[in-house]
């Protein structure tokens, strides 16, 4: 079985917010739910300046606080490694929204939450994530970590020095791993 | 018969998605409750392109129950080579903004009311003929952004008789584009991927998005290539540059004029280039020893240092080296020196010896489009000039007659001798400087048709608006791109049935045409027209259509050859300039107006792009305006310590004012921008009431704009702007 991840280049990310979109267009969202985010962030001072977007979604951590305080069982971790919300299941009660450090996750006009799914029924399908396929400059990279010839296998393996994690302290064990300069 | 399938068209969508006429108005908002009833319905992907900006990218639409899903870009085109910007992602749905116009419209007593197209093209007729009989064919004039109908656009107005079509050039591109001409001969592109230094000056392909570009760039950045950013704003490519250069707005010229004087003094340039292929060096060697980098150091604010040593190494990889051929910002069409800036660019890349190298500036091989003549004859051209002067000596010598002075269109009205106009694909009301004037001209006009699926500000003030297919509905002529090693034919093909009772650009052109009495130059369908046009690139249509853009030509070759320029060579002096009057070489010309060095609150408006608006066009899109509401995008940025020494705070409401227009917005302070400057993002100020999501949102640049002219392109000048910045 496959075991999802992605890596996000944020040496790369020129805060276009074509992902936004492409992934609004993917699944169904209206103009104001996302499952992508920019924070972007500036550094220097005139005229020794620089600024970077870090994109931000979903994590699908290993160890997702969203699952551990769902009183329902809606928020789930899946075998391969991503983690889904079950709208059916979802009483909208917001433990997941204010247990998530990511702050990623969103009510939706129908009352359950939402956020970033990594267009997994797309995945199945032999797609790649609407956010990785849309990006001019190629900040995104999913695919299958358990399998040592997939792309991004052979990135991480590459880049392993390189690689980090969003608030590592917190032990959530994301499955996104963020390339830094 | 239009009306029928429509109807049912429509009658078929509604029971598709389950939606009642309400939510059908109401569009996306009922986005996923239509994907849950749909989800299990067939995937229909037809290739087409983009119409959210100018590139026009080769996309594929996905369609089910007829109504559009999502795109994705289309990995054989050149130009956007498989991906889509957020532009692109967000326009489609404007297929179902409430805003769009339903019908044909007549302004009667200030209010439109719906009218059939035959009424309409009957009263239009008619006005027409009389403007015509009283004023003569050059009093009417067509005015277009670009899009693919334009050879039919200009043949209609030469069956009228009219020499008077225009672009919107002159806001944007026309100094860049004449100083390449007399440079080199024509436009060049840049070999960006190949490249192992590139120098962008008053460019940003990652925000003013060419999604090629900014692939290309990546890839040369993974090569290892070394990226240099001129810029007064921190832009989005300086974002992947390993230096940005932040240049005092107006003085790009100094900064490059001093890049040759180092490339000329240190003998760096390519000796055996300038030798063979360049005329007027020995005049340049004489000219520039002007111009040593502690003399630019104190007009472009760039340390002498810093130009030494990035002209020392641009020129250490050579040829393989490029600044880019430019776009709007510093040479298109901005200050008053942007045509000797432009010229200084096209020099300063032919020293390094890239013209039509590999990892240079190459000039792609084009594959020009079929006639349609001698099957469909087609009109003798207009006899005279424009009346805007555009290569008339004395007047505007070197602006460009094919584009026109667009911006010159108001003030011909006024002066009576423009009385009637048709704008297609275009907003000048909003997109033109000091829009006072601009809505006077317009206004002034005997008959202003507006082809348009909105009622943008410009349709707003027209006697008729056209609702012209959203470019999802409708097939369109065909069109010859040249991004890339090769060029490429592409086709906009109609995706979905039109939702209401619009017509496609072509259709609207041809049926003016058979009604004003030169039908006989329209006598043919889209699809006999753009095979015509494909014929002579050996490209069937039904194939062209099957997968959206295909390779035509012949493959780019690297060599220099004999160029389009009087002398075949590189002109660096330039004889035909001096036989104008102009200097052959360029010379060091201060912008025509700077900043108050002693007033804290007066500064140079500039303006740019964000990467997910494209001119007013995309402001009234929820999801683009959604965006920029979200990460409060919609700001006046000001450099941190200019707006401290003045007391304004991050987010304070500011009041700014030129001579010619005063306005309010929120600020944000950056350390990444000329502290000379403040920089107003384009796209916003919309100010037709009809346009419900944009309007009232920011300011546009162009309403602190006076109506200005180059004095030799034409051009509008558009960052020669001084306002003062106070606390409102
Ligand atoms: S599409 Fe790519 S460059 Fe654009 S915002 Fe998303 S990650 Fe950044
Ligand atoms: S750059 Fe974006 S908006 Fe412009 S044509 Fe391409 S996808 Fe469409």
């Amino acid at each position: 079985m496959a075991r999802y991840g992605m890596v996000i280049d944020e040496t790369k990310c020129v805060g276009c917010y074509a992902c936004r979109v492409a992934c609004q267009n993917q699944n169904h969202l209206r103009e104001n739910e996302a499952y992508n985010y920019l924070e972007e962030r500036e550094y220097g001072q005139f005229p020794n300046f620089n600024r970077e977007f870090l994109p931000l979604q979903c994590q699908h951590c290993d160890n997702p606080p969203c699952v551990a305080v769902c009183p329902t069982g809606a928020s789930q971790k899946r075998k391969d490694g991503v983690v889904l919300v079950n709208e059916k299941d979802c009483i909208g009660c917001k433990y997941c929204i204010a247990a998530c450090p990511y702050h990623v996750r969103i009510i939706k006009k129908e009352g359950y939450i939402e956020k970033c799914r990594f267009c997994i029924e797309f995945v199945e399908e032999g797609g790649k994530p609407a956010c990785m396929t849309t990006c001019m400059t190629g900040v995104r990279l999913f695919g299958d970590l358990d399998d040592p010839n997939s792309d991004i296998s052979q990135f991480v393996a590459k880049n392993r020095h390189r690689l980090r994690v969003y608030k590592r302290e917190l032990n959530t064990k994301p499955r996104i791993f963020y390339r830094k300069a | 018969m239009q009306d029928k399938s429509l109807k049912l068209s429509r009658r078929s969508f509604l029971r598709g998605s389950a939606l009642t006429a309400g939510a059908l108005s109401l569009g996306l908002l009922d986005f996923q409750s239509w994907a849950k009833s749909n989800a299990a319905a067939p995937v229909r992907r037809i290739p087409t392109i983009c119409n959210g900006c100018g590139n026009r990218c080769s996309l594929f639409a996905y369609v089910k129950n007829g109504r559009i899903w999502r795109i994705e870009g289309n990995r054989e085109a050149n130009g956007n080579q498989g991906v889509v910007c957020p532009k692109g992602h967000g326009y489609l749905h404007d297929l179902y903004n409430p805003n769009r116009i339903r019908s044909p419209l007549k302004r009667v007593e200030g209010k439109f009311q719906p009218i059939s197209w035959e009424q309409a093209y009957k009263e239009i007729a008619q006005k027409i003929n009389i403007i015509l009989m009283e004023n003569g064919p050059e009093s009417v004039f067509w005015v277009n952004y670009p899009q693919p109908n334009h050879a039919y656009a200009l043949r209609f107005m030469h069956s009228l008789g009219s020499p008077h079509y225009f672009t919107h050039g002159s806001t944007c591109y026309t100094a860049r584009n004449a100083a390449w001409n007399f440079t080199v001969g024509k436009l060049p592109s840049n070999d960006l991927a190949n490249s192992r230094f590139i120098m962008t000056i008053g460019r940003n392909p990652a925000g003013g998005i060419d999604l090629g570009q900014v692939r290309d760039i990546v890839k040369a950045k993974e090569r290892g290539a070394k990226i240099i950013v001129v810029d007064p704003r921190h832009n989005e490519t300086a974002i992947l540059a390993d230096e940005w250069l932040p240049i005092k707005p107006g003085t790009d010229l100094a900064f490059l004029l001093a890049m040759i004087n180092v490339m000329v003094g240190e003998t760096l340039y390519d000796k055996e280039f300038v030798a063979n292929n360049t005329v007027g060096f020995q005049q340049l060697e004489d000219e520039i020893i002007n111009y040593p980098p502690q003399w630019a150091e104190k007009i472009c604010d760039i340390p002498a240092e810093t130009i030494t040593r990035v002209t020392r190494e641009i020129a250490r990889a050579k040829p393989y080296a490029l600044i880019h051929r430019g776009y709007h910002g510093a040479i298109g069409a901005q200050y008053l020196n942007s045509f000797q800036t432009a010229r200084a660019l096209a020099i300063a890349n032919s020293l390094l010896g890239n013209i039509n190298r590999k990892g240079g500036i190459y000039f792609p091989e084009s594959a020009e489009l079929g006639e349609l003549q001698p099957t469909h004859p087609a009109p003798a051209g207009p006899a005279g000039p424009k009346a805007d002067g555009t290569g008339i000596p004395g007047r505007y010598p070197l602006g460009s007659y094919g584009d026109g002075i667009s911006h010159a269109i108001p003030e011909l009205a006024l002066r009576g001798v423009l009385k009637c106009g048709f704008v297609y694909h275009h907003n000048p009301l909003r997109t033109n400087p000091n829009p006072q004037r601009v809505i006077a001209g317009y206004r002034k006009l005997e008959l202003l048709v507006v082809i348009d699926p909105v009622l943008s500000e410009t349709a707003s003030i027209a006697h008729y608006v056209l609702p012209a297919s959203f470019y999802l509905e409708a097939d369109e002529a065909v069109d010859t791109k040249h991004y890339g090693k090769r060029a490429q034919v592409s086709i906009q093909r109609k995706v979905i049935a039109p939702l209401f009772d619009s017509r496609s650009g072509f259709q609207i052109i041809g049926d003016l045409a058979k009604h004003l009495g030169i039908g006989k130059y329209f006598n043919f369908t889209l699809d006999e027209a753009n095979e015509l046009r494909l014929k002579p690139l050996g490209v069937a249509l039904k194939d062209l259509k099957a997968k959206g853009i295909l390779p035509v030509g012949e493959a780019w070759k690297e060599g220099f050859g004999k160029l389009e320029t009087p002398s075949g060579k590189v002109e660096i002096a330039s004889s035909t300039l001096e036989r104008l009057g102009y200097p052959a070489i360029p010379r060091w010309e201060a912008p025509l107006v700077s900043p108050d060095d002693k007033d804290p609150h007066s500064f140079r408006l500039i303006h740019g792009k964000q990467a997910i608006h494209t001119h007013a066009m995309t402001a009234n899109q929820p999801y683009l305006m959604a965006i920029s509401r979200r990460y409060d995008m919609i700001r006046l940025l000001i450099n941190r310590k200019r707006a401290e020494k003045i007391g304004l705070k991050d987010g304070d409401v500011v009041k700014i004012k030129s001579l010619v227009g005063e306005g309010e917005i929120r600020v944000k302070l950056t350390e990444g921008l000329h502290p000379s400057c403040v920089w107003l993002p384009s796209g916003y100020g919309i100010f037709s009431k009809h346009l419900t999501t944009a309007y009232d949102q920011g300011l546009s640049y162009n309403d602190f704009l006076p109506t200005l002219f180059d004095p030799t392109v034409g051009h509008a000048m558009s960052s020669e702007v001084i306002v003062q910045v106070k606390k409102a």
